[in-house]
């Protein structure tokens, strides 16, 4: 069960749920110790002053920011003063239909459990989860995390309250801040080709299987440890063949590619 | 920041990719508060108490307590398999059976010269068909799954996160959920959220805590002394009728027409099917 993160109350209206916030992903990246390569001792990071060069202990350590050539420094209590009411509780602001919101402004996924098995929190929780449920609405309102405000979405997901931090407005580009995507008649497509695009694409449909997806990245670390500790730290393993070096250049004749491309997608299916 | 090409089928164009995001939250280095020196990492061994320098470090996997296995870094990086420049497309998906959960980090495509006129057929066919490319490529250290599909005018490429990073359910501690809500409560509840109920403008939610970080930061560097806020313990509401009334009270009912904006396939995440029903 992994450990939940932030403890407060989520309010709605008048209504007051105490709820405990946990990450919906786990980690399952391959980690790595830092050693010692003469004698495999685990390394351990101290923290030193660079002033006078001596170890600080953790508590001693505060935040700095540099204001102009001037560094402030702050404790994590005081910066909790940006926002004391946030940071125990997320006041629901507006409801908004979940669709309208652009998945790129989702940020990190959590659930929200009620904190206690009292009927007053179950009750309360289970109401405002049925309500968004029946409405198809996402709840917007905001938190404090580590000392970051996060703009929140909280909607009904399986049978959860499922929360989203989300990066604000003004933290992702659009389309226009990038230019780089073609549009007006530079590159315009021709009918056929998108018909024949779209056909293409009809062939090589299937559902979404998210269970179906390997990481290999993660497999083949994992299969790297298991050889090098059958070899006995002896054997190296043998080295990847570089790739050819691709062209980047585009495809001359897109029709002649498409039809190509279609005619070897049906046989495969 | 990535150069690249992306291939499907046998049709490939030159593309650039580029991050949507652009963080500015207010960034803090550590420093000690005693006299405000920098604070350094150093790196000693655990058990000797020596200071190791930086050239005899290596990566070690834990396999069970006090055996590892210590890794160069020429091995971690063959592991990574070999560095194609390519976002290869294995197969297509309907956008909307994709949950946001799966949705890592987002980014735009660009098309390189020559390449705009394959990366608008795409395009064109990737907004018809409301599907999304699902394909792998090496963006820097690590292979990630990806979805391309096409937003706007752009084509916009996720990393995406694989099924068994997510946690379920079954996973979490949940304590029973008392009985199922009366038609009462959930009838002033559903008004309660349709009082509420607005479209969804993002550019009208300002990060006032980043100014108001900022603002203390300032009044600290003028010298003065900054309050603490007390904590305070969550507390349940008592009565639940009589809170959602007096919430009701003086709020017109207000239904917003859904509406239904024209946007690209992957701006329509599907809503959870799973009927909120007993536990």
């Amino acid at each position: 069960m992994p450990a939940g993160i932030w403890n407060g109350t989520l309010s709605f209206g008048l209504v007051a749920v105490p709820v405990r916030m946990v990450s919906a992903t786990r980690d399952l990246d391959v980690r790595f110790n830092q050693v010692d390569a003469d004698t495999g001792e685990r390394i351990q990071i101290r923290r030193f002053c660079e002033a006078e060069d001596q170890e600080v202990a953790w508590e001693d350590i505060g935040r700095g920011y540099d204001l102009d050539g001037q560094l402030v420094t702050l404790t994590d209590e005081e910066l909790d003063a940006a926002a004391p009411e946030r940071t125990h509780t997320i006041e629901i602001e507006e409801f908004v239909n979940l669709d309208e919101i652009d998945p790129a402004q989702f940020d990190h996924p959590y659930y929200l459990v009620p904190s206690s098995e009292s009927e007053g929190t179950t009750r309360a929780y289970r109401l405002l989860r049925d309500a968004m449920a029946s409405t198809n609405q996402a709840a917007i309102g905001r938190v404090v995390l580590r000392s970051n405000e996060y703009l929140v979405a909280v909607r009904e997901h399986n049978q959860l309250l499922a929360l989203t931090t989300m990066l604000f407005d003004d933290e992702l580009r659009s389309s226009e801040d990038i230019g780089a995507v073609p549009t007006g008649s530079t590159g315009e497509p021709k009918r056929g080709e998108v018909t024949q695009a779209v056909k293409l694409i009809d062939a090589m449909s299937r559902d979404f299987d998210p269970g179906s997806y390997e990481d290999h990245y993660r497999e083949r670390l994992l299969e790297l440890v298991e050889n090098k500790r059958k070899s006995k730290r002896g054997k190296k393993l043998p080295a990847v063949e570089e790739p050819e070096q691709e062209e980047d250049e585009a495809t001359p004749d897109l029709m002649a590619a498409l039809k190509a491309s279609l005619e070897r997608a049906r046989r495969d299916q | 920041m990535w150069n690249g090409t992306v291939a499907f089928g046998e049709v490939i164009f030159p593309v650039k990719l580029y991050s949507i995001v652009q963080e500015r939250r207010v960034r803090f280095r550590e420093v000690h508060l005693a006299d405000g020196g920098k604070i350094v990492h150093r790196r000693f061994g655990s058990e000797s108490g020596v200071e190791i320098p930086s050239e005899r470090i290596r990566k070690a996997y834990e396999i069970s307590e006090g055996n590892q296995v210590v890794l160069d870094d020429e091995e971690i990086a063959a592991a990574r398999g070999p560095n194609t420049k390519v976002i290869g497309i294995e197969h297509f998906v309907p956008a909307d059976q994709i949950d946001p959960l799966f949705y890592d980090r987002p980014y735009v495509l660009g098309a390189q010269a020559g390449g705009e006129h394959a990366y608008r057929v795409l395009h064109a066919a990737l907004e018809k068909t409301k599907a999304v490319g699902i394909g792998r490529f090496m963006l820097r250290t690590r292979e990630q799954l990806v979805a391309l599909g096409a937003h706007d005018q752009a084509l916009r490429l996720y990393t995406m996160r694989f099924a068994d990073q997510l946690v379920s359910s079954s996973d979490l501690d949940i304590p029973k959920l008392s009985r199922k809500p009366t038609e009462r409560e959930l009838d002033m509840a559903e008004r309660l959220v349709d009082s509420l109920a607005q479209t969804w403008e993002p550019e009208r939610f300002e990060d006032r805590h980043r100014q108001a970080v900022m603002a203390l930061i300032e009044q600290k560097a003028a010298g003065e002394e900054l309050r603490v806020p007390e904590r305070h313990e969550p507390e349940e509401t008592p009565d639940l009728i009589a809170a959602l009334e007096a919430s009701l009270a003086g709020r017109p009912r207000r239904r917003q027409p859904a509406p239904s904006a024209g946007k690209g396939p992957l701006s329509k995440p599907t809503k959870s099917k799973s009927k909120a029903s007993a536990r």
